[in-house]
């Protein structure tokens, strides 16, 4: 029996605003991510989402309970320990002038190089495999602020594929593309998950991708409500109504759409 | 795209002229010394005019390592709190610390005075280790409140805010000081705000130099980090780096260097800002394994250029050194980013 990569262990989520009680988003929290799954965070907007994804990476404090990676308890990672589990592809966004797209990707080596932070042959076909992975070859020589949101969304996958870790998290990856672009983004999370056998967790609240691709969904509501499972069972147990269908739209399960409501 | 070669062809050019101007402000000066005459002095041959060698090894030789060490000094802590902070504008002075030079000199020169109080002889003149000491403290107390402020806040751009209002809480205690101060005494602090390369003997530039070269040699261990925070802090944390570490070396770091050029020369204004954005211009790369060498060479450069400048009056005037970078500077710096490459961090 393989140690899944993420273990979340009775986890409760939020934070401490000053002076006042602590806000809890979500309690109780029990998952596993094994390797090989791509696993996505449902939930509409402020339920939580982001806040989980930063509690498991540590950015942020847990209310109570643990994360394990492969059976270690993020608590007693340092933070070098943790550059070689998780690599993370975020929304902030990156506004150096003259970092060209070879060079953000070379960051990925960082966790496993020199204090001057040059390659060595090794990392260089690393960096070059990521670069062909994501199909962004042509403008490995350009400045990474001149390219359109897709491709520098593929740039820092592609970042994060050179950094070779088992896990890979993404915060709301789709958000900036266009629907071609979102299936493309997909696709090669999928591979990213099945062929390469690398654990990838996303959030995200736009339904149908997460629906036609993920191996297992998170769902979070906004009153801290949880379930997981399959897409497949959330939609017949009723869950994906219960979660997401409101006075305005509800979701079809025949058609595995989100349509008007006749009410 | 520059290639490496650009890089290379770059180096190349202000390391020569880093040493042009370096052997240029031993030969140019306000009494006509001979190249031979400089040589001479540089290589202690006894042959030469005694006055000559004087004037080069105990005048123009420290006055020129002095501005050397400065240049060097203020374009790498510049870099750093550019870097640090995320800010095309962060220079020296944004963390408060020449505020906190001035207010240790202004407790010599001015409070003094105004008090009448009688320090001890060796206290009280102008240009002697005890402006440099109280300087460094002053400088050093600042610093040790940014750094405090730092550990406990997590926000660098908080950090920053901080670090420009102690520089004005600060200002506004050296101002009251000037209110109650005799006009002498004023005008020997005035003119300590304005910033020299001259008030150095042998000993003190050397020792500056090489205290320089050793925070500079310092920083050089954390190229990788500050690449790294090129993409942000969360990405930063992600590839490995202690943020709250990296934040609290970097402004000790840079802290420090300001801290001895300011003690020794007074408040050097321009230099810290501009550099770092003339080598990313002139370098076309964010890339700090060549941006850290680059302003080394670059703020050296720089201050020569200056002190230079403020020599050319010729005779007995010499321009304040403040004067000339602000005034060279701004306009170079404009050049320079319009024609070359946009500023353009978050």
């Amino acid at each position: 029996m393989i140690t899944p990569l993420l273990q979340i262990k009775n986890l409760s989520t939020g934070y401490f605003p000053k002076k006042r009680e602590s806000k809890v988003l979500h309690q109780a929290l029990n998952m596993d991510l094994a390797a090989g799954e791509l696993v996505c965070i449902l939930g509409p907007n402020g339920a939580g989402k982001s806040t989980l994804l930063r509690t498991l990476l540590g950015f942020q404090k847990s209310l109570k309970g643990e994360t394990y990676y492969s059976g270690r308890s993020l608590k007693e990672l340092s933070v070098q320990e943790m550059a070689k589990i998780v690599s993370v592809v975020l929304t902030d966004r990156i506004d150096d002038s003259f970092l060209t797209v070879y060079e953000v990707v070379a960051t990925g080596r960082y966790p496993y190089g020199s204090f001057t932070g040059s390659l060595k042959d090794s990392d260089k076909e690393i960096v070059q495999n990521a670069i062909q992975q994501l199909g962004i070859e042509n403008f490995s020589s350009q400045l990474f602020s001149t390219l359109s949101d897709g491709e520098k969304q593929k740039t820092m996958i592609a970042r994060a594929i050179a950094q070779e870790t088992p896990l890979i998290f993404l915060d709301e990856p789709a958000a900036f593309i266009d629907s071609p672009s979102k299936v493309s983004l997909m696709e090669i999370l999928i591979n990213l998950a099945h062929e390469h056998k690398k654990g990838i967790l996303l959030t995200t609240h736009d339904m149908e991708p997460a629906l036609r691709f993920a191996d297992k969904l998170w769902l979070l509501g906004i009153n801290g409500e949880f379930e997981e499972g399959e897409p497949q069972k959330l939609i017949e147990d009723g869950s994906i109504n219960r979660f997401f269908d409101n006075e305005e739209v509800v979701f079809n399960k025949d058609k595995v759409r989100f349509e008007k409501s006749n009410i | 795209m520059e290639s490496k070669k650009n890089t290379g062809f770059w180096f190349l050019v202000f390391a020569v002229l880093l040493a042009v101007l370096f052997l240029t402000n031993l030969w140019y000066g306000s009494v006509l010394i001979s190249w031979q005459e400089v040589w001479a002095a540089l290589t202690n041959s006894s042959e030469t005019a005694k006055t000559a060698q004087v004037i080069v090894q105990e005048y123009r030789l420290p006055q020129a390592v002095t501005a050397l060490a400065v240049g060097m000094a203020l374009g790498v802590a510049g870099l750093l709190l550019q870097t640090l902070f995320r800010n095309p504008l962060a220079g020296p002075s944004v963390l408060g610390i020449s505020s906190g030079a001035s207010l240790g000199v202004a407790l010599v020169v001015l409070l003094g005075g105004a008090f009448n109080l009688q320090w001890p002889e060796s206290l009280k003149i102008m240009g002697e280790l005890s402006v440099v000491l109280m300087a460094f403290a002053g400088s050093l107390l600042v610093l040790g409140v940014i750094l405090f402020v730092s550990g406990r806040i997590a926000n660098i751009v908080t950090v920053l805010i901080i670090g420009i209002m102690i520089g004005y809480a600060v200002s506004a205690v050296v101002g009251v000081l000037q209110y109650f101060s005799r006009s002498t005494e004023l005008h020997a602090y005035v003119i300590w705000g304005l910033g020299s390369f001259s008030n150095t003997n042998t000993d003190q530039s050397t020792f500056l130099l090489i205290a320089t070269l050793l925070g500079i040699l310092f920083s050089l261990l954390f190229m990788r980090q500050l690449n790294a925070l090129l993409l942000g802090d969360n990405y930063a944390r992600s590839l490995g780096v202690n943020t709250k570490q990296i934040q609290f070396i970097l402004i000790l770091v840079a802290g420090f260097l300001i801290a001895l050029a300011t003690a020794f020369t007074g408040p050097i204004a321009f230099v810290g800002l501009a550099v770092p954005h003339l080598a990313r211009s002139f370098y076309r790369t964010s890339n700090h394994r060549i941006l850290l060498p680059a302003v080394i060479l670059m703020g050296g450069v720089l201050t020569l250029l200056c002190n230079l400048i403020a020599k050319l009056p010729g005779y007995d005037i010499s321009l304040p050194i403040n004067a000339v970078t602000s005034i060279i500077g701004a306009p170079i710096v404009v050049w320079v980013i319009v024609k070359r490459g946009r500023i353009k961090m978050k």
